[in-house]
């Protein structure tokens, strides 16, 4: 009586969990079949009122039952969960190549790029990286520097002068002055900054422009030194071997004084318009510092001696960049910027 | 500068250099050449040639001339020359002559075939006369007298600025012959000079502003054209041929850099000339025909009747040399540089005298010009006659001066072994006197010219040996010295750290200019008096050094909103502050602007999520504003109790859309930056949370709530969290409900239930009680 009872159950609870077209039907089939108050609980409080031998037999058969309904509605549970599963990824497809949500990642501006570039590798070489004053007094920028005060570089068309008799600083050179003030030798410094000349605008020429000073006062510096930093500078500042020549310049707070060229990197030394034909670009003017200058910074010359060079990073910037017009630089012009 | 090759080869023996060689030879070891262009190719074909006959054609001026060339045979051209004439001799072209980038071929005009042309001397490069064909002497086929083919050096004037010496060929000639091993040729004899008293008297007032004036007067002079070579020679180094005796000033000038000039000696009045200083409101009228208004800082040249030239600048119109000179004093002087300099830039007024004077010129030249002068107008003004001896005024003539160089010391500036013999050979060639002054130095005299300014110590002789031997001789090598890190540079770091950051939160940097204009800075409510101000400012728009880099970054946002609907920029700048006295106060700041065109991007918020990116733990502060500002989207950035900056939208009626600026002092920042960081041990027992919502007025401040929860939930309160905020129903109009997240927790234990539940009570009557309400 209780095993056809039991059998019939199997059979429509199966049929049930086969038919279910959701999860909650299935879990309502469950509940009905194997719930606390469902079928099979019900069959087996039945159980208890047979004879020992009978109540053993169909206990066997109960528990085959229980478990053959519960394999099922797991495997069909499963189903569901997997078609769900299958649902939710086919739903969640994403086009990759939209763009990432804004803003984008900004831009150095190139001088910032390239200077930092030569503050890393001079930094690495033991020189460390000083600032000075963009308003600079006369003396700092001219007499210090042992520029005498008839010399044409101090003539009113190259300097911005001030009311108040102070100038913006023509070179970054002051900035040896002040880091001889400060440290004392021996002394490794580069100082890059913003320099500025009262000259009219065009595509080759700006009023505010950038310069990297660099200064070295040992007991022993010598032309060949200054010549080996030189190179390494060129060298990494263009990734390559790069030919230089030094030749007689003139700076009246070096002693020697050179101009370093580097060999065209548009026509490899062959002349064109950009070097004016000659193969080589003027890039740092450099030389030995001059005694003057040590001793009116209270650097005894016969103790002390020293190199000094002027970088043209705008220049370089240029020239590293392929940028045809100064006046981009600081036009703020983001349609420029923006490929850096 | 121009040089021409031809005359440092005659000033020269045994130079056997090409031109173009010879100007890398100088960039390389004396002064930068930017060129080396040929010169008169053409007169290579050019050739005299003799005017057989003339015949008019057509209407014009053309006449159909036949020419003897000699060399090219007869020829048939047409000439329009007004003193084309039959038996003249000229200059003829041929055809297949390139005269100045145009090739000359066989024309017809008016009907008749040019075979080439005859030329005037402006066509030919020789002079500035246009007016005829070039009358000439000489045999049909004979090139021009003295008029070969040239190439012209072009020196930067900038590289020589320090030589005096190489204003002219002969100081350039003596390197050429130092560098490549040629002998240097003496143009000048001084025994030519005549002996015995001077017929013009010189007095000089102030030795200091001219330390020598040399005169020589000269009578039964013929003014006239110089003759070709000479013409030639002057217009090839881009000087203007006048006539034959204002022209050998201009060569003795181009030649041994002394500039020189000649009065009228009959028009000179009194009995002296006498240089002074000009007295207030002279005047000169000047060879240029412009008048010159002086003053007592200008020294002149003066007759008894007032100045007859602006000494080393120019020379007067009145006293100048014309056709019927028949008497001229030449001057030769020395003047002080500075004040030379000053007077021609007071005056504007550069000149080839002034360009050289200024240099600091060599005052033993002064009678070697004298000298050099007088044999070339003996060439070139057949009849000349000196009229007594040379008037020669001045201070004594400075000793040269004599350095000891120590030649190991010498090696080790330059980095290489130099013999001592090298040492001397090279020196001596350069013109200094060498001799071996105890046992590895050298005792070094420096030549005149040399000596007025350019070398005075050994260093100097430093750069005179390194440049001979050639710096390409001198091979790199590092310095052995010390290794050790080097001083640290902490606000490079830091503006590279705020760059970064920036950079990454999608800011672009700019770079703006250090001047603004006074409108410009009034529009941003700064006072233009307040600025530090430039005296010889580039424009209008640049009178002032900014004070702020807001001006700038307002102009940027300008422009690009023309080509983008939205952008982020930022800057990193010195803001200038004048100073009662001193330098002014130069502060670096970072300014950044978002701008959207809609107004849509949150530009404020994402300004202020940059700041806290920055500075951990910012916080703004809203009070009052500033007229440029939005005034209910302001507020200064506070950081570590410090105001550090402020954070705003510009005020709508300074722009179409949105742009929000944040402005920080970076100086500020920097000195804000902590280091000493240390480890607080993990809360080892767990803590609890509850949510508040408070309803407060639409314009009271969640930093004020979440402060005042904060006071009320201590000392157990480990952190409160701003959640969101609402408004609109069921809340009254006006008010809002702010919700917070608080996290309490006990040190030592875990918080029962009854406590958190005390807590939360204590904090809601707390704020009850201060008249806030809760959405519970
Ligand atoms: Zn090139």
């Amino acid at each position: 009586m209780l095993e056809a009872t039991l059998e019939d159950l199997q059979a429509r609870a199966l049929e049930r969990i086969r038919g279910a077209r959701s999860m909650e039907e299935l879990e309502a089939a469950r509940v009905e079949a194997l719930g606390r108050k469902g079928a099979l609980g019900h069959i087996s409080k039945e159980l208890g009122k047979l004879p020992p031998e009978e109540r053993a037999r169909v206990g066997r058969l109960l528990n085959a039952v229980k478990q053959c309904l519960e394999e099922s509605f797991e495997a069909r549970r499963k189903e569901f969960e997997e078609e769900a599963l299958r649902r939710r990824l086919e739903a969640e497809w994403l086009d990759l190549t939209l763009p990432a949500p804004e803003p984008k990642r900004g831009h150095f501006h190139p001088v910032t790029q390239v200077q930092a570039e030569i503050e890393d590798l001079f930094t690495s070489l033991g020189f460390t990286v000083l600032d000075g004053p963009e308003v600079e007094t006369e003396y700092h920028n001219f007499d210090a520097l042992n520029i005498p005060p008839d010399h044409p570089a101090r003539d009113v068309q190259d300097t911005f002068w001030l009311t108040d008799g102070n100038l913006l600083r023509t070179h970054t050179s002051p900035v040896q002055i002040r880091g001889m003030e400060r440290f004392k030798p021996p002394l490794r410094m580069i100082a890059p900054g913003r320099v500025f000349r009262n000259e009219e605008v065009d595509a080759s020429h700006e009023h505010t422009f950038y310069q990297v000073e660099g200064m070295m006062v040992d007991r022993e510096v010598s032309v060949a030194h200054l010549i080996y930093f030189m190179k390494l500078m060129v060298n990494a500042i263009f990734r390559r071997e790069v030919a230089v020549r030094l030749r007689p310049g003139y700076f009246p707070f070096v002693e020697p004084g050179f101009e370093l060229d580097m060999q065209c990197l548009l026509c490899e030394g062959a002349g064109c318009p950009a070097c004016k034909h000659s193969g080589w670009v003027e890039m740092i003017g450099c030389g030995l510092v001059h005694p003057n200058v040590l001793r009116m910074s209270g650097i005894d010359p016969e103790e002390w001696m020293g190199f000094a060079f002027g970088l043209g990073l705008t220049r370089l910037v240029m020239m590293r960049f392929g940028i045809d017009d100064i006046r981009y630089l600081q036009s703020g012009d983001l349609r420029f910027l923006h490929q850096f | 500068m121009k040089f021409s090759f031809n005359w440092i080869r005659q000033l020269t023996e045994n130079l056997h250099v090409s031109p173009q060689d010879l100007g890398r030879l100088i960039t390389t070891k004396t002064a930068e050449c930017e060129g080396v262009d040929a010169y008169g190719e053409h007169l290579a074909h050019v050739c005299v040639a003799r005017v057989l006959a003339v015949e008019p054609i057509g209407s014009g001026r053309n006449k159909k001339v036949l020419v003897e060339t000699g060399r090219y045979g007869l020829k048939t051209v047409v000439c329009g020359a007004p003193n084309c004439r039959p038996g003249m001799v000229s200059a003829y072209v041929p055809p297949g002559t390139r005269l100045d980038g145009r090739e000359i071929g066989v024309a017809v005009i008016d009907g008749v075939a040019s075979e080439g042309m005859l030329a005037s001397g402006a066509e030919l490069g020789i002079n500035r006369d246009a007016s005829g064909i070039l009358e000439l002497d000489g045999e049909p086929g004979a090139p021009l007298p003295g008029c070969e083919p040239d190439h012209v050096l072009e020196i930067d004037n900038k590289a020589i600025t320090h030589r005096p010496d190489l204003w002219g060929h002969h100081g350039l000639a003596r390197e050429v012959a130092a560098i490549t091993g040629a002998a240097l040729r003496e143009p000048v004899r001084l025994d030519l000079l005549p002996e015995g008293a001077a017929p013009v008297r010189v007095e000089i007032e102030d030795l200091e502003l001219c330390p020598r004036y040399s005169a020589l007067a000269l009578e039964n002079v013929t003014v006239g054209p110089s003759p070709l070579w000479l013409q030639y020679r002057l217009q090839a180094v881009g000087l203007n041929p006048i006539n034959n005796v204002v022209d050998v000033t201009n060569y003795v000038m181009a030649e041994l850099a002394q500039p020189m000039h000649a009065f009228d000696w009959d028009l000179l009045r009194g009995p002296a000339i006498c240089v002074r200083p000009a007295r207030d409101g002279e005047r000169l009228l000047a060879l240029n025909e412009q008048e010159y208004r002086l003053d007592q800082r200008d020294l002149v040249i003066a007759d008894a009747r007032g100045p007859i030239a602006l000494a080393g600048v120019i020379g007067g119109l009145d006293t100048g040399i014309h056709e019927g000179t028949r008497r001229i004093v030449l001057e030769s002087a020395c003047f002080q540089a500075s004040s030379i300099r000053k007077t021609s830039s007071r005056h504007k007024l550069r000149t080839d005298a002034s360009m050289r004077f200024e240099k600091a010129q060599d005052p033993v030249n002064t009678v070697r010009g004298l000298a050099r002068a007088l044999e070339l107008l003996r060439q070139v003004c057949p009849g000349i006659r000196v009229a007594g001896g040379v008037a020669d005024a001045g201070r004594p003539l400075p000793v040269p001066p004599s350095i000891l160089l120590p030649v190991e010391w010498l090696c080790r500036k330059l980095g290489r072994a130099v013999e001592p013999a090298e040492v001397t050979r090279i020196l001596k060639r350069l013109g200094f006197g060498v001799e071996e002054a105890e046992p590895g130095a050298l005792r070094v005299t420096v030549p005149s010219w040399r000596a007025t300014r350019d070398v005075s110590i050994k260093d100097d002789l430093v750069e005179e040996v390194g440049r001979m031997i050639g710096y390409d001789a001198i091979a790199p090598q590092a310095p052995a010295v010390v290794v050790a890190p080097p001083p640290p540079s902490p606000e490079r770091l830091f503006h590279r750290a705020v760059r970064r950051t920036m950079v990454e939160l999608g800011f672009t940097e700019v770079y703006n200019y250090s001047f603004v204009g006074e409108e410009q800075a009034r529009r941003f409510g700064m006072d233009p008096a307040d600025h530090v101000r430039v005296a010889n400012p580039i424009g209008t728009d640049r009178t002032l050094l900014r004070r702020s880099l807001l001006p700038e970054i307002f102009e940027n946002i300008l422009e690009n909103s023309k080509h983008y609907e939205h952008f982020r920029i930022f800057e990193i700048g010195r803001e200038i502050h004048k100073q009662p006295a001193g330098l002014p106060r130069e502060i670096p700041h970072m300014m950044a602007a978002i701008y959207s065109r809609q107004g849509v991007e949150d530009g404020l918020m994402e300004l202020k999520r940059a700041a806290e990116h920055l500075m951990e733990g910012c916080e703004l502060c809203p009070g009052f504003s500033r007229s440029y500002e939005h005034p209910a989207r302001a507020g200064s950035v506070v950081w570590r109790g410090t105001v550090v900056g402020r954070l705003f939208e510009l005020h709508p009626s300074l722009l179409e859309g949105r742009a929000a600026v944040l402005d920080l002092d970076l100086q500020v920042m920097l000195a804000l930056q902590e280091d000493g960081k240390r480890y607080r041990p993990i809360r080892r027992f767990p803590a609890s949370a509850f949510d508040l919502s408070v309803i407060a007025d639409r314009r009271e401040l969640a930093a004020n709530l979440s402060r005042q929860l904060a006071d009320l939930a201590a000392p157990e309160l480990e952190a409160i969290t701003y959640l969101r905020q609402y408004s609109g129903p069921p809340l009254p109009e006006g008010k809002k409900s702010v919700s917070f997240r608080l996290t309490v927790a006990a040190p030592d234990r875990t918080l029962s239930s009854e406590e958190v539940g005390a807590i939360r009570a204590r904090i809601i009557e707390g704020m009850r009680a201060r008249g806030y309400d809760f959405r519970l």
